[in-house]
């Protein structure tokens, strides 16, 4: 199917969620042209590379087609939120198992006001800002301040503490202060 | 409190779990109100941010890897009746087979210890061939849905090729059917290396 006709697939409804769980390759195809911007760009934050974020799309649509008959949400609502669920997981396991390292340690916190950027002169786009970040504040930053997750529950994908996930969010939003400056 | 608000203050009180003292000093002081104004511009910035289309489509590949899970699952309830007529498709590829047929120059003795020999020899080459894919590592790599469809193929195969190993006797009179069945695994694991090692220089372009 080409992208062109990708619009015509249209919105998903409890009908077509329903003849998805029964195996419907037809409807498991339309639950993949609805969530496939959302899963790559979800992974796309989290992993280093686009083909990294290509892999994650793919295995997250194989565990959700495979464990369609399992969902037992009946809702768009509800299927998004185990979709991003699924894409998050699995992007983290990516990360995981590239061996990734974060290097960079967490800067103390001191007070942000008044205070100005560590590379001054340095003007970044918000894109570029967020691609320069370290992937795990990244991937923390996104997956609260977007996509809404607790602290708990990033805590929880990520396999760490929830202190350790409000200390990345506060160090991403540092870097992001000191790179985009005052706005 | 009688400074500033730190960034992990600012982000505690925005999310409503910022300490009094925070607040009641975010309250009073303009410059700390203007940073959780920034703060919070960051973050509807980011959601505004254009969602990324993915530069292929990897909907075949799914579709593939769904129907080979489907045809695996087809073969395993089927059993020996799917056996007996996968394995004739299976066994169509040329492979030379070893007459074990006793004959006075041959004695059984000799020709018992050519035959082990020749499925020790089939199993090694077919645990290397395993190995070697492990080493490529083929689940952490992208697959197209032409090359997913072949291994897709190849992997149900290897599947009907193991099953009529495993439900073959080690007697001897069934000594040439079990050399047979390991050399078409070896053919068909070394045509999965293969299809892997070729789809990955192809990717590579």
């Amino acid at each position: 199917m080409t992208k062109a006709n990708v619009s015509v697939i249209g919105v998903l409804d409890e009908i077509a969620i329903q003849r998805a769980k029964t195996g419907d390759l037809a409807a498991l195809e339309r639950v993949y042209r609805s969530y496939e911007g959302m899963v790559y760009s979800l992974a796309r934050r989290i992993c280093r590379t686009a083909e990294d974020a290509e892999d994650v799309l793919q295995e997250t649509f194989l565990e959700i087609c495979r464990s369609m008959g399992k969902f037992r949400g009946t809702g768009p609502g509800s299927l998004t939120a185990w979709v991003k669920r699924v894409a998050a997981s699995k992007a983290f396991m990516r990360v995981r198992r590239e061996k990734y390292r974060d290097t960079d340690e967490f800067i103390e916190d001191g007070p942000v006001a008044g205070r100005l950027g560590e590379d001054v002169g340095l003007q970044l786009d918000l894109e570029s800002a967020l691609a320069r970040l370290p992937e795990t504040s990244r991937a923390v930053v996104w997956l609260h301040d977007v996509e809404g997750y607790t602290h708990e529950d990033i805590a929880e994908m990520m396999d760490r503490t929830v202190s350790f996930s409000k200390s990345q969010l506060a160090r991403a939003h540092k870097r992001l202060r000191d790179w985009l400056g005052g706005e | 409190m009688n400074r500033h608000c730190t960034t992990t203050e600012l982000l505690a009180v925005r999310d409503g779990e910022g300490t009094v003292g925070a607040a009641d000093h975010l309250a009073g002081c303009t410059v700390c109100q203007r940073e959780l104004g920034l703060l919070n511009q960051r973050a509807a910035a980011m959601r505004a941010l254009a969602t990324r289309r993915p530069p292929r489509d990897r909907w075949p590949v799914v579709k593939a890897r769904l129907l080979a899970d489907r045809r695996r699952e087809r073969l395993k309830q089927a059993g020996w009746a799917t056996l007996a007529v996968a394995a004739g498709l299976t066994l169509a590829i040329g492979v030379r087979t070893i007459d074990l047929t006793p004959t006075d120059n041959r004695p059984a003795a000799a020709l018992a210890q050519q035959a082990n020999a020749a499925l020790t020899q089939l199993r090694q080459q077919s645990r290397q061939l395993e190995a070697t894919l492990r080493d490529w590592d083929p689940r952490g790599r992208v697959l197209s849905g032409r090359t997913a469809s072949v291994i897709a193929e190849l992997e149900d195969r290897i599947a009907v090729v193991d099953m009529g190993i495993t439900r073959t006797t080690t007697g001897s009179a069934e000594q040439q059917r079990l050399i047979t069945l390991w050399r078409d695994r070896v053919h068909l694991m070394d045509a999965l290396v293969n299809a892997h090692v070729t789809r990955a220089t192809y990717v590579g372009f």
